[in-house]
């Protein structure tokens, strides 16, 4: 059984006007539990799309999208994913806590069940005396890490993230990385993560899904062979540069004109 | 906290200083201002700075002690004021919260329904352009026809009902803006929750549109206030602080002191309406981002 199965997907956006968009075109792309999955490519390429369609907050135009064997509506109202962006997104008017307990809420837990279970993300995020504060006492990184406890908060076998380290800064987002792994490896959550910088997604990912505009599609998948445990030191390491390497060059495929490759908007290479 | 209470004195201080200004101002003006009103430029625009026109602040103040008429049994004149707003207050309130049900409900519903606030906002915007005066008779004689399972019109409706027809437009439409200011990642985050319409509306819509709503209820207040002084001048409704001013101002050439008593109770019942407003702010608005801004 596979966590994520889109087959044959197209999303077009104002269909048959003059300002139709090709978002993606006969997508195809299976991932399996316990798996980490990274969407890059250039702006306009659809990746962003791809992962909302998966979360069901967009439908395809043709094809079909299962998210755990059954359909992405459906799991979308079991809620079987959760999701972060770019923005933490957290709600002001809610402590720590309370936010986190907002997708428990809507699933109407009672309030003891809730209040422990928030307690218990705030200790897999390393934030557990944080409860009662509200978020905008705490600092960009830590948003984001409550921001992955509230996806996370219903225990979803699958996380959908929308670039959701693009906002901080270098330091803190290395960081958060090491964090995501630790936090996946010890849920063994299923991860589609949408980046645009090729070094995350190359530390971060069993496979790298590399895409290309105009029309958004996948050109190619990266296996990236990193090993269970990564470290500071996997950073420096051969076969990471080796992967960062090859995700490059696919992302340099994606494009005709091979001599103007920096070119290549909206793709980091830091 | 020290740094917000200084900012609560530094406020109070200011507006006791205007008020100051806006006192010597006036005893100014009636000392070299014309005694028969004057010319400037050939039109009469200054007005006369004699006792009649513009008595000194001090008989203003004093005439409040004073019995309302001559009969020697009449209360003192800030006890019939004070009752007089008093009963102004709670039409108001009425006419307020009336105006807040109806102005959320529709924001609500505008919200909802795009073709809603396509089709709406319009007549909302031309109903704000009919002159009260003009809808004032006209609410009370069609109160008065109404008879709904043995509940009668009170008299006094007529005017909640125009407080509430000048307050339920700024509300109806800075509650509108601050359901919509919900920011679209968050309303995304509600959908992958599979929210209902319903649980985004009190969990998030109405939650982010509150520093909206606060303005909006000010502007409400202060418009529900208006409206019922308005309407009981124009409909003559007894016992409020609009047909005090009215019964007063007639009394202006042997006693100008008394009106302004009254004048000064209307500002008091806008003053207590907005105080109110901004009572719900503080307790609402406690666990938000501070602005940073002195």
């Amino acid at each position: 059984m596979s966590a994520v199965h889109v087959a044959g997907v197209s999303k077009i956006f104002n269909q048959g006007t003059p300002k139709q968009v090709d978002a993606l075109v006969d997508v195809n792309l299976t991932v399996e539990p316990g798996e980490f999955v990274s969407l890059i490519g250039p702006s306009g390429c659809g990746k962003s799309t791809l992962l909302r369609l998966i979360a069901n907050l967009l439908e395809p135009t043709t094809g079909e999208v299962t998210v755990n064997s059954k359909t992405a509506a459906q799991s979308r109202l079991d809620q079987d994913y959760g999701m972060a962006f770019q923005q933490a997104g957290l709600f002001d008017w809610r402590s720590v806590a309370k936010n986190i307990e907002l997708p428990l809420e809507l699933k109407g837990w009672d309030k003891e069940k809730r209040a422990a279970r928030a307690q218990e993300m705030l200790e897999l995020v390393k934030l557990p005396e944080f409860a009662d504060l509200m978020p905008w006492q705490l600092s960009g990184g830590m948003q984001q890490r409550i921001a992955i406890a509230r996806a996370l908060a219903a225990h979803p076998p699958l996380l959908l993230m929308d670039e959701p380290f693009g906002a901080l800064d270098e330091m803190t987002r290395e960081y958060m990385q090491g964090e995501l792994l630790r936090i996946c490896a010890e849920t063994k959550t299923t991860v589609v993560f949408v980046t645009h910088s090729i070094p995350e997604a190359v530390y971060l990912s069993n496979r790298v899904v590399v895409m290309s505009p105009r029309p958004g599609r996948i050109t190619d998948v990266i296996n990236v062979n990193l090993g269970e445990t990564r470290s500071e030191d996997t950073r420096a390491a051969e076969n990471f540069f080796s992967g960062i390497t090859s995700v490059r060059e696919a992302l340099r495929g994606t494009h005709a004109d091979h001599a103007n490759a920096g070119a290549i908007r909206g793709v980091e290479d830091r | 906290m020290n740094q917000q209470l200084r900012r609560v004195a530094y406020r109070t201080g200011m507006f006791f200083v205007s008020i100051a200004l806006v006192a010597v101002l006036w005893e100014l003006y009636k000392v070299v201002g014309p005694e028969k009103g004057g010319k400037l430029f050939g039109v009469a625009i200054l007005p006369r700075a004699n006792d009649t026109a513009m008595p000194h602040l001090w008989e203003m103040l004093s005439r409040y002690a004073q019995p309302e008429m001559r009969s020697p049994n009449s209360n003192p004149i800030w006890f019939v004021v004070f009752k007089g707003a008093f009963y102004s207050f709670r039409l108001a309130l009425v006419g307020f919260f009336l105006g807040s049900t109806i102005g959320v409900a529709l924001a609500a519903l505008m919200t909802r329904f795009k073709t809603m606030e396509r089709g709406l906002l319009p007549y909302l915007v031309i109903s704000q352009t009919v002159p009260l005066i003009a809808l004032a008779p006209l609410v009370v004689s069609w109160g008065g026809k109404l008879h709904i399972f043995g509940f009668t019109w009170p008299r006094w409706l007529s005017a909640s009902v125009l407080g509430a027809f000048l307050a339920f437009f700024p509300i109806a439409v800075g509650t509108l803006r601050g359901l919509k200011s919900a920011p679209a990642a968050s309303l995304e985050l509600m959908d992958s929750y599979a929210a209902s319409w319903k649980q985004t509306l009190v969990k998030l819509r109405f939650p982010a549109a509150i520093p909206y709503m606060v303005p909006a209820f000010k502007l409400g207040a202060s418009g529900s206030v208006i409206g019922v002084v308005v309407a009981e001048i124009s409909t003559g409704l007894k016992g409020g602080i609009g047909r005090l001013i009215i019964e007063y101002a007639r009394q202006a050439t042997g006693d100008p002191a008394k009106v302004f008593t009254a004048v000064f109770g209307a500002a008091g019942l806008g003053l207590a309406m907005a105080g109110l407003v901004a009572l719900a702010d503080v307790l609402l608005m406690r666990n938000r981002p501070k602005e940073t801004t002195t």
